[in-house]
């Protein structure tokens, strides 16, 4: 009989410990002592990532009641998996670094902190220091969800070098019809028909092909679609960048798809776009002369905003309150700066950007100032790459035109049609 | 009939009924206390995702929204009115079809090879070996260089033929039989080794009588070695289809599935399905198309295996 109680009680704790809610339900009770401990989910790799630990190992020592443990935790792609199998296990991290599209996702099932009732708790016009079109991107439905961190907009990188030896001038072309020609001009192919040197590459990865193409529709004065949810795929600026990047590809033949900077810094092609967030890597790796420059313009000069915000998954009043504290910090005008100067993000606030360290550092790298400069002409990205399925469908739109040559028309029709079914599908 | 009445009755026919004694029972409870970590495990980690993908398969649901929507076989009608589906189903068909056929054919030719008393064979068996403990994605990262048009490796072999440089991994007709050639490549091995020891244990006073006959090397192999072997073909011929069903990872690292979908397979679909684009449900749909297809082959081969296995 013994033993029988002995094996049951072993039982009923093997099922306690494994069921792990009711084990949860029992320490949310239990008021904290001492510091509050909150874990903040980062992304990205290299300098990127360390200057986040670096704010985050700064925060830590300046306090004495809070504790923020940087886990990371992988691409944005990964992020959001984690987090996605973190919520449907009740178990989620205080702060996560998302990249921007992906805020509407989470904050449209209610599962991020409105941070409305923290900012009335502020000082009036606590939201006045951050730039506009970056803090944008933290509202869904009016409300606010996220602060701007690790902003990027996206930029030509040119090989300095392989425009002097083509007989242009060292600098990034102007417009698109520039960019063509420039493009004719780099190219060089060898008597037996290999290409040795391209003009362009076009990035059609899932991540940032959609940006990149986004920036050239802006350019033509379209858009992509808008809050609403219209799509203007089949609109003549959108089709003519449509046309004109294909024709690069299969009758000029001056450009190729190309989803990897390598392409660049081994010199096989002359042109390539890449995030802000890219220039430091680029600058250091290269052994020819780079050119970080505006997106090419058209009829004008905007690119779409991208990089990363900071929301607050958290579910305990407590780690709310310390996470808001933490989130404070890091969007704050001394660790903007810092990461600013770091990374080549950059910085989301008015303050931030006047930063004496901030303003020396432009000085002494001009060529840095760049994404700066280009923050004068941005606009958030277009509404539809929050849809779950939206960059894939955009990646597959780049797909057709530059690998299977298909008619932009028919292309742009179809994408405009799987958005659609993809909006109404979880919009409606 | 009463139940004592039942009970003289049964006993007189001899059905004894089983009474438990004491230690019957602690024994049973030893049983029970054995057994039960390793059911509950298999429970928590197997059974139960199995039942719940089952379930979830009637719902949408994107993992983070509190509500399930139930929409019945909605799922699966989506998935047949999918050309996408049908396009992975056919890529991952194509893709286990060749992978298993291609690579089994070069193991037995090695395997036979490396049976005879050739100098350095365990060197060779080594080398054909190592991809087979070699992590999947470092296999992937490095023939995605390989496979670069502008500094791969096999850019440079290609050259001699007259053959252009061409992008594989960018490439709608390619794609696919890139994948293929690196999961041939990274599985040659098992395959070999198990060859290797299905010859080994193939009698050799068969092969002394048929000598004495005086068959040809041809016959030797026809009508000797390969029924003889015909256990190990089955066995690697069941794994291998299994295996190549549920390619991922070097589909995911390789091409992620594209270009437009040409290399995709069910299970990189599924993933892109449930972790990507939020449809939980759909994907678990997949799962279950999956399961049966898997079911399917692996049922066909066992009825075909009547004809053609000797044991």
């Amino acid at each position: 009989m013994k033993r029988r109680s002995l094996v049951l009680i072993l039982l009923l704790a093997v099922i306690l410990l494994a069921n792990g809610s009711l084990w949860a339900a029992a320490q949310a009770e239990v008021k904290p002592t001492g510091p509050v401990k909150i874990v903040y989910w980062r992304s990205l790799t290299g300098v990127a990532g360390e200057s986040q630990d670096e704010v985050v190992k700064r925060f830590n020592e300046s306090r004495s009641d809070i504790i923020v443990e940087s886990q990371f935790q992988g691409a944005y792609a990964e992020i959001l998996q984690k987090l996605q199998a973190a919520l449907a296990a009740g178990d989620v991290p205080d702060l996560v670094l998302l990249d921007s599209p992906h805020l509407q996702i989470f904050a449209k099932d209610g599962v991020l902190v409105n941070l409305d009732d923290f900012v009335k708790k502020e000082k009036a016009g606590f939201l006045n220091d951050y730039i506009p079109g970056l803090l944008a991107d933290g509202y869904y439905d009016d409300s606010l969800f996220a602060l701007p961190v690790l902003r990027s907009t996206p930029l030509l990188y040119v090989n300095g070098d392989m425009l002097a030896a083509a007989g242009l001038p060292r600098r990034a072309p102007k417009t698109w019809d520039e960019f063509r020609e420039f493009s004719k001009q780099l190219t060089k192919y060898n008597a037996a028909g290999e290409a040795e040197q391209l003009g362009a590459g076009f990035t059609t990865t899932v991540t940032s092909g959609h940006w990149y193409f986004q920036g050239a529709v802006y350019a033509y004065g379209g858009l992509v679609s808008d809050e609403d949810f219209n799509i203007y795929l089949s609109s003549p600026e959108a089709l003519a960048v449509a046309t004109l990047w294909q024709d690069m590809v299969f009758k000029d033949k001056t450009a190729i798809p190309s989803n990897s900077h390598d392409d660049f810094l081994n010199k096989k092609v002359g042109m390539v776009f890449g995030s802000t967030g890219s220039m430091g890597n680029l600058l250091s790796r290269a052994d020819f002369e780079v050119i970080p420059a505006f997106m090419p313009g058209q009829k004008q000069n905007l690119v779409p905003v991208g990089g990363s915000v900071l929301a607050m998954p958290s579910t305990d009043k407590n780690r709310q309150w310390a996470a808001w504290e933490f989130m404070k910090y890091m969007t704050g005008t001394d660790a903007q700066a810092y990461l600013a100067e770091m990374t080549g993000y950059m910085p989301n606030s008015t303050s931030a950007r006047n930063h004496p360290d901030l303003a020396a550092y432009y000085n002494a790298n001009p060529v840095r100032k760049v994404a700066l400069d280009q923050l004068a002409y941005v606009r958030p990205q277009a509404s539809v790459i929050s849809l779950p399925k939206g960059t894939e469908i955009l990646r597959q739109m780049l797909e057709k035109l530059l690998i299977a040559n298909m008619d932009p028309k028919q292309v742009m029709a179809e994408t405009t049609a799987d958005l659609q079914k993809e909006y109404n599908e979880n919009f409606k | 009939m009463s139940k004592r009445q039942l009970k003289t009755a049964l006993r007189q026919e001899g059905v004894v009924p089983i009474r438990m004694t004491r230690r019957a029972k602690r024994d049973m409870f030893a049983f029970l206390g054995f057994t039960f970590p390793n059911f509950f495990l298999l429970g928590v980690f197997v059974f139960w995702p199995i039942l719940y993908s089952l379930y979830l398969s009637f719902f949408k649901w994107n993992m983070i929204a509190p509500k399930k929507t139930f929409i019945g076989l909605d799922n699966f009608q989506t998935m047949f009115n999918d050309p996408v589906f049908w396009l992975v189903t056919k890529n991952t068909l194509i893709l286990a079809f060749f992978t298993v056929v291609v690579k089994m054919a070069i193991a037995l030719g090695l395997a036979l090879a490396l049976n005879k008393n050739v100098k350095g064979r365990s060197v060779y068996r080594a080398i054909i070996f190592s991809p087979t403990f070699t992590t999947s994605v470092a296999v992937a990262m490095v023939w995605g260089w390989i496979f670069n048009p502008n500094f791969g490796l096999l850019r440079v072999f290609m050259r001699p033929f007259g053959i252009p440089p061409l992008d594989w991994l960018e490439s709608v007709t390619h794609s696919l039989p890139a994948v293929i050639i690196v999961l041939i490549w990274s599985g040659i091995g098992y395959d070999m080794v198990l060859f290797l020891a299905g010859l080994k244990n193939i009698s050799l006073e068969i092969y002394d009588a048929a000598l004495v006959d005086g068959v040809s090397p041809w016959q030797n192999f026809w009508y000797i070695t390969f029924p003889l072997l015909s256990p190990t073909t089955f066995f690697l011929t069941i794994t291998g289809f299994i295996g190549a069903l549920k390619a991922f990872d070097i589909v995911a690292i390789m091409t992620d599935g594209g270009p437009l979908n040409t290399s995709n397979v069910i299970v990189h679909f599924l993933y892109q399905n449930a972790f990507q684009w939020f449809k939980t449900g759909y994907a678990s749909a997949l799962a279950l198309i999956l399961f049966v297809i898997i079911m399917a082959i692996t049922l066909v081969q066992n009825r075909l295996s009547r004809r053609w296995v000797h044991y």
